[in-house]
């Protein structure tokens, strides 16, 4: 027992920490988009041995914060965050309490997707805390001093990683506790039900959202056109 | 004499005309990689810029020179973290034209000012609102079939712009300094934007039938064609909802009642699902 609990705390602080500097791509370094939710959910499960699981995770919560982009000044809700507490929550549902269903899965979309909200708020605090930042820089023209102006970004991404972190973790824990009371709970309807959400609730937002960042209406058209197309090419393949 | 009036001071005496070599320019092509990571609300990226722009600075200036062109590069700025390569290239070739004497600091600066926001327009409208929705749909259709190194695609294709772009941006703005931006207008990036949209929207459809396929085959099947009806009428409401600035957290919330209501409510009334 205290062996599994400690397993779990450890895959958990593995998790965060990869998570978390993952995180740190979508603003402060690089921007290869690693940190986007296709990607860094698939890393995770990697981690965990759930590759599939995660694949298909990483894919929906792709589509349901697609529209979430960072443009001027403006700060969009935390994608990242949030797919990083989501996905690491399912992992470490799938590898250490029960196996992944599409309740689960639906259940930690929905325990997890406030973390995006609190992502943005965390990412607020962290531009106004940066202000502490562009006086030392001021300081260091002054002075004259490169060094001093260059260790600058460097605090920048730590203070970022350790505030992320501190988030994905608390994430975590919320959400693998929503999951570990609520799951074994849910009756026969309340299954299905939440099987329900899973299968058309969530894709189908995730798909509306993402048709909100096509800005040409022809090209609306032709999703529907290719919808039909694959729909029933696929039945037609398959002789139905 | 610097157009200001304060004396420079060259960085080597043996320095003629005083430049900047190669292996600078690739160190300020790898710091503008870090280009946000101190991103502040006061004056936004500027303590990214004077970083990534510093190994040039110290290579041209020394003393109270280098003083002031570090203060030069701590204004105000604001532009996308890709295209600034290409400013930043055109910037450390008109330092040197500062340092030898050629131009003067206000016109650093007011190039740097009227730039920063036609290249952030340019940059925004690419890369956030084409390229990554098109590459990422690209991709989520990919995992949907299955394809498992569908998120190495999605990186690939991204970053085949977007490192393409940087490099090329940083090196060119360097050669052509202020007229990079002909240039740039040249690849005529708003085409290609113009087009991604286009290719997103049939990615966005595949998804959807592969979606549809994938539910027809789950636990959860309504049977025949019900989930490709059920699926076109829930992505067109919840699409018209979004368009009406109801937000996709009041959506997933929403429609996750509704659906437990209806589904539970239903089962109380007429218990098709034993408990």
């Amino acid at each position: 027992m205290v062996t599994a609990s400690l397993d779990l705390v450890r895959d958990g602080a593995l998790l965060t920490l990869v998570g978390g500097a993952l995180a740190l791509d979508r603003r402060g370094a690089f921007q290869v988009m690693v940190s986007q939710p296709l990607v860094l959910v698939p890393v995770l499960g990697l981690l965990m041995g759930q590759l599939e699981t995660s694949l298909w995770l990483g894919a929906v919560i792709q589509l349901l914060w697609m529209s979430s982009l960072i443009v001027g000044a403006s700060v969009p809700p935390n994608e990242t965050l949030a797919a990083a507490v989501i996905g690491a929550a399912v992992l470490l549902y799938g590898r250490h309490c029960g196996v992944v269903d599409e309740p689960v899965s639906a259940l930690a979309v929905l325990a997890g997707a406030p973390f995006a909200w609190i992502g943005r708020w965390l990412d607020i605090r962290l531009e106004r805390g940066n202000l502490d930042l562009c006086i030392r820089a001021d300081e260091a023209a002054r002075a004259g001093t490169p060094f001093a102006l260059a260790r600058l970004p460097a605090l920048g991404l730590l203070r970022t990683f350790l505030a992320e972190s501190a988030l994905i973790a608390a994430g975590i824990a919320v959400t693998m506790f929503v999951l570990v009371v609520v799951r074994p709970r849910l009756g026969t309807p309340e299954v299905k039900a939440f099987e329900a959400v899973g299968f058309y609730v969530l894709p189908a937002l995730g798909l509306a959202v993402a048709m909100t960042t096509v800005r040409r209406r022809r090209a609306l058209l032709l999703s529907a056109g290719s919808f039909l197309f694959v729909l029933f090419g696929i039945r037609f393949l398959e002789g139905k | 004499m610097s157009a200001t009036g304060a004396v420079l001071t060259p960085a080597s005496p043996a320095d003629a005309e005083p430049r900047v070599g190669r292996l600078t320019l690739l160190r300020v092509l790898w710091r503008s990689f870090f280009f946000q990571s101190a991103c502040n609300y006061e004056r936004m990226q500027n303590v990214g810029f004077a970083f990534s722009i510093l190994p040039a600075l110290t290579r041209l200036y020394r003393g109270e020179d280098l003083k002031r062109a570090m203060a030069r590069h701590l204004e105000f700025f604001n532009s996308h973290p890709y295209m600034t390569d290409a400013l930043l290239g055109a910037t450390v070739r008109m330092e040197e034209d500062l340092a030898a004497g050629r131009t003067t600091e206000d016109r650093i600066l007011s190039f740097k000012a009227t730039m920063m926001g036609p290249m952030a327009a340019i940059g925004d409208s690419f890369f956030w609102a084409s390229l990554k929705p098109f590459a990422a749909t690209l991709a989520v259709a990919g995992v949907f079939s299955d394809v498992s190194w569908a998120p190495l695609v999605f990186l690939a294709l991204y970053n085949l712009f977007h490192l393409t772009l940087r490099i090329y941006g940083l090196f060119s703005g360097y050669q052509m300094g202020e007229r990079v931006f002909e240039k740039l207008y040249q690849i005529d990036l708003v085409q290609f934007s113009d087009r991604s949209h286009y290719f997103a929207g049939v990615c966005i459809g595949v998804s959807g039938g592969l979606l549809v396929d994938h539910a027809t085959r789950s636990e959860a099947a309504l049977g025949q064609n019900l989930e490709a009806v059920l699926l076109i009428a829930l992505v067109l409401i919840m699409f018209q909802l979004l368009k009406r600035k109801v937000t996709m957290i009041w959506l997933l919330y929403g429609f996750t009642l509704l659906c437990l209501a209806m589904i539970l409510g239903l089962n109380s009334f007429f218990p098709l699902i034993e408990r």
